[in-house]
């Protein structure tokens, strides 16, 4: 049900829109952004130059981009979902397909000044898409098997083209994220329990194939998962991320050894100490109480989403804030846990700490779609 | 499920007795049951949403829950799994020496500092001495420290012998100090790029561990930590070579103007590469972080003899001359058409000066002509270039013992087409690194047989796959001597080593594709001495270098890379055993006089 059928009393025109915006939640990103300048400039070792400049300079341009996009009314991000879906898709199929340029990188497109994931844009688009298609259908339609099935496939193209990259952590966020866009729309719950069950059979048949000529996984990806059920197994080669983690963290304490102070990520011990495993050197510098701190900024930017989402009557806007809140929230969750041993190491960045303008941008522009939809919402 | 009918009888009777329209209630009771579904609807999806939240919150209980448990536990000693369960590190990782047993990487002891508070006699006094003895540690921490429940922490992991002594003196039994390794380069920048570098792995009380990061390190990092080959590893580089080498390429980097520069010698018959040096370089002893902007490819880490992958240019007319010489499309003396330009569709092929319309084969090498070359290719034809590139080892990554010689890949053009043929024949359009160059021309000089490069200490020849005949070999060899007695490179020639080659000036293609920078080029010389009778091939390969002593800036490798090249030839060859092979005086000048 859409915005055509409101009658909207009033929507903010103008600069008033920026009195609607939801502040809370930019003044948490900001300061969890700030987490992340002290951090990049802690593990260049009191340069500044080095990482954190260029990353607040990047985030400047970011939250730019995100006011930009609060201003614009949601119905027009609405109107643009399927054009936002395609555009990334076949941006996905590009680097997939003809992506041979470069030093064997072939999951990026230059855009001069920022270098371009399309499984990035991909996190957005299939959300917005997702939301846009639910809005569209009536309600009556949502749990029918033939309305259910579109919208598997377009979750299904991204990630399998993000498989083959390959690029396990995206393809998981996509596939999280999508599903519970399609959770909050209301679909059948059978389905759901359907799906988990399959995708136990799924990983049964994973570890079934290995060491078959038709494995199911790369090689590398067979040994992380090795890891993560055993970091001991093999803590030079694969483990050794995680073992350093938990030093790090276990040398942190409680309070932390003081900013500037962590040795395990400043002596170069830690490969990666600025991109996926900043969270090491965070905890290991402010322990449990930075860490835990971090934590509950993040849980606050979900709850801030999340009632943004139950107060917000249009389906489309409501749909899209919790499908922006859910992909934020699998970033963190994700990358916490993999780097403290609750789940496999995936490469998924530390969102708007890890050093990185590709997956920063692209989460201001999220949050801007959020912003436009909390400002323009029918009051 | 009841649903309110949309036309309720009794009503539609009632307001048709009344005269009233129908459709109002019909449009009523249409918005009604819309309302419903749309509360009902928003009901589900509060629903869920709640239920999102709640994984939400289990999500976070886990994470918070998992760092407690990690905060809360101690820092242990690691250990290693081995057949009869955990053990602890062993930290002796072998030496590395030259071909002459010269130390070029060692190990030396050091200590670390640790306490045990829980042992300590007078936590106050030793924090105040620690203090004193280190200004920079926080005295009020370290006194929390020492007077709180930890069982263990680390103070310093690395301190100086007077520092130790200091320590020692405190006396305190709950200050201890853990033995480790620290690996040293004693020869500084030398050889940076081959030994790469280490880094302190995990950490014990008792030992930590070294591991290689970068080069040879990396690459033999399980051969060095093994504790049953304690013996050093041998490496084929001969670190006075590899001093001159280095020496005499950052000075003729500086004179040239030039940004970067590679240099390569390597045996001929056993691809032991006896000097190899990228600048700029850096101190494996403290190995700097990756950088963060500009081109990984300018790096002081980038090794451009081994990664940096170029078109090398006119050093490939050589490979050219020898594929047809050996097919038996030509010999030395065959007279070939260099009349140009040469056009091919929109592409046309010229030669940089003037030069005979047309000239035998191994004056097209001497005068480096391009158009001459491409002709040869047309003769050579597709199939048979690539084929004899290929066997060359210049479509693959170099095998050399280095971690980095995977991402050495050589760039050609998928589609091999016409075009690319007549461009890959001198040089352009096939992106090779210096070291694909120098196993190229070592097998082309050596009397034709497949060199593969090594920077492990050989006990003999190579005895590779037979790429051309030994006849071949012999003509190539006396083209490569022309280049230099009377060609391009004449500067080249240093008194009695008979040095041949062949020089390259390649224009740099531009970063953001299209085109070629008119100002900027790689010139390299590629050689081999003596030529009678060859043991060395050299490259020498300079980035964007500028020769301005002349009226002009001059950038062709025969004013830049080629004198370099000389001068290394010059002081290294001596020191590899070859005795020159100087000519007796002549006295036919003196009749010529008399007479």
């Amino acid at each position: 049900m859409s915005y055509l059928e409101y009658n909207t009393k009033f929507v903010p025109t103008g600069p008033r829109k920026l009195l609607y915006l939801n502040w809370p939640v930019i003044l948490l990103i900001c300061a969890v952004a700030t987490f992340g300048f002290l951090m990049l400039y802690s593990v260049a070792g009191g340069n500044p130059g080095t990482w954190m400049l260029p990353q607040l300079k990047r985030f400047g341009i970011g939250l730019a981009l995100m006011l930009v996009v609060a201003m614009v009314p949601i119905w027009f991000w609405r109107n643009m979902s399927v054009l936002a879906y395609l555009t990334a898709l076949a941006l996905l199929i590009a680097v997939d397909f003809f992506g041979e340029v470069g030093m064997g990188a072939q999951r990026w497109i230059d855009l001069g000044f920022i270098q371009l994931q399309p499984s990035e844009l991909m996190k957005i688009g299939l959300v917005m898409m997702l939301a846009a298609y639910y809005d569209w259908l009536p309600a009556k339609r949502v749990s029918n098997p033939i309305f259910v099935a579109l919208p598997l496939i377009l979750i299904a193209m991204p990630v399998m083209l993000t498989l083959v990259q390959p690029d396990l952590g995206t393809a998981l966020l996509l596939l999280l994220g999508g599903g519970a866009v399609i959770f909050a729309a209301g679909v059948h719950w059978a389905y759901f329990v359907t799906v988990i069950a399959a995708g136990a059979g799924a990983v049964f048949a994973v570890f079934k194939s290995r060491g078959t000529p038709w494995q199911l996984l790369e090689d590398y990806q067979y040994r992380r998962i090795d890891t993560f059920l055993d970091p001991a197994n093999d803590p030079l080669g694969a483990g050794y991320h995680i073992t350093q983690a938990k030093i790090a963290l276990g040398s942190g304490g409680w309070t932390g050894r003081g900013f500037m102070q962590g040795t395990q990520s400043r002596l170069n011990f830690l490969p990666e100490k600025h991109t996926d495993f900043i969270f090491t050197t965070l905890a290991e510098e402010f322990g449990f109480a930075g860490a835990f701190g971090l934590l509950l900024l993040y849980a606050l930017i979900i709850i801030f989403c999340v009632s943004s989402a139950l107060t917000n009557k249009d389906r489309f806007a409501a749909l899209l804030t919790i499908g922006i809140a859910t992909t934020f929230f699998l970033f963190f969750a994700v990358n916490m846990s993999m780097v403290m041993g609750l789940a496999p190491v995936v490469g998924v960045p530390l969102p708007l700490v890890s050093w990185g303008g590709s997956a920063m941008l692209i989460l201001l522009v999220g949050f801007g779609l959020m912003q436009s939809a909390h400002v323009h919402k029918p009051r | 499920m009841i649903r309110q009918p949309l036309r309720p009888l009794t009503r539609i009777l009632q307001a048709r007795a009344k005269g009233e329209s129908t459709e109002a209630i019909e449009r009523e009771n249409r918005r009604h049951r819309h309302e419903e579904m749309r509360e009902k609807m928003r009901g589900r999806a509060a629903l869920r949403l709640k239920f999102l939240a709640f994984c939400f919150f289990a999500a976070f209980s886990a994470i918070g829950g998992q760092m407690a448990v990690l905060a809360s536990s101690d820092a242990e000693e690691p250990t290693i799994q081995s057949a009869e369960g955990p053990a602890p590190i062993l930290s002796d990782r072998a030496d590395i020496v030259d071909r002459n047993g010269r130390v070029l990487a060692t190990n030396m002891e050091t200590y670390s500092l640790y306490a045990q508070p829980q042992q300590m006699i007078d936590p106050h006094f030793a924090a105040d001495e620690l203090a004193r003895i280190f200004p920079e540690l926080d005295h009020e921490r370290l006194v929390a420290d020492f007077t709180g429940d930890r069982r263990f922490l680390w103070i310093r992991r690395q301190i100086s012998p007077e520092q130790m002594q200091q320590v020692h003196d405190i006396g305190d039994p709950g200050l201890l100090f853990g033995p480790r390794q620290m690996r040293l380069y004693p020869n500084g920048s030398l050889a940076a790029h081959i030994l790469g570098g280490s880094s302190y792995g995990r950490e014990g009380v008792s030992s930590a561990e070294v591991i290689g990061v970068a080069g040879v390190e990396r690459y033999f990092d399980a051969r060095l930590r093994d504790p049953y080959q304690q013996d050093p590893l041998e490496l084929s580089l001969d670190l006075t070579v590899q001093a001159v080498m280095e020496e005499v390429l950052g000075s003729g980097m500086v004179l040239m103007n030039a940004k970067g520069a590679s240099g390569i010698i390597m045996d001929v018959y056993t691809g032991e590469i006896v000097a190899m040096a990228s600048l700029p370089d850096f101190d494996p002893n403290d190995r700097p972080a990756l950088p963060t902007s500009g081109s990984p490819a300018d790096s002081p880490l980038f090794n451009r003899s081994l990664q940096g992958v170029y078109e090398l240019g006119s050093v490939f007319k050589a490979f050219t001359a020898a594929a047809a010489l050996d097919a038996g499309l030509v010999n030395p003396n065959t007279i070939i058409n260099t009349e140009g330009p040469l056009t091919w569709g929109r592409f046309r092929i010229s030669d940089s000066h003037r030069m005979d319309p047309s000239m035998p084969v191994s004056e097209v090498i001497a005068e480096s002509s391009n158009v001459g070359t491409a002709r040869i290719a047309q003769m050579l034809g597709i199939e048979r270039q690539k084929a004899f590139l290929d066997s060359l080892g210049m479509l693959e990554p170099t095998q050399v013992e280095m971690a980095e010689a995977p991402t050495g890949r050589p760039q050609f053009p998928e589609n091999w087409s016409e075009l690319s043929m007549m461009t890959i024949s001198y040089g352009h359009g096939l992106a090779v690194s210096p070291l694909h160059l120098a196993a190229g021309y070592a097998t082309i000089a050596n009397g034709g047989t497949r060199i593969v490069p090594t920077l492990l200490r050989q006990d003999g020849p190579q005895v590779g796959e037979r790429i051309i005949s030994r006849q071949t070999s012999d003509q190539i060899r006396s083209i490569l001597r022309g280049v230099v007695s009377h060609g391009t490179a004449s500067l080249a020639e240093v008194p009695g080593y008979n040095v041949g080659g062949k020089t390259g000036t390649a224009e740099k293609p531009i970063e953001t594709g299209g085109g070629y920078y008119s100002d900027k080029v790689i010139a390299t010389f590629s050689g081999i001495f003596p030529a009678n009778d060859p043991r060395y091939v050299i490259i020498i390969s300079l980035d964007e270098p500028v020769e301005t002593s002349g009226p002009q800036p001059r950038r062709t490798a025969g004013w830049t890379a080629v004198p370099v090249a000389a001068e290394v030839i010059r002081r290294t060859a001596p020191l590899m055993g070859l005795r020159p092979a100087v000519e007796r005086w002549a006295p036919e000048s003196i009749h010529q006089a008399s007479q």
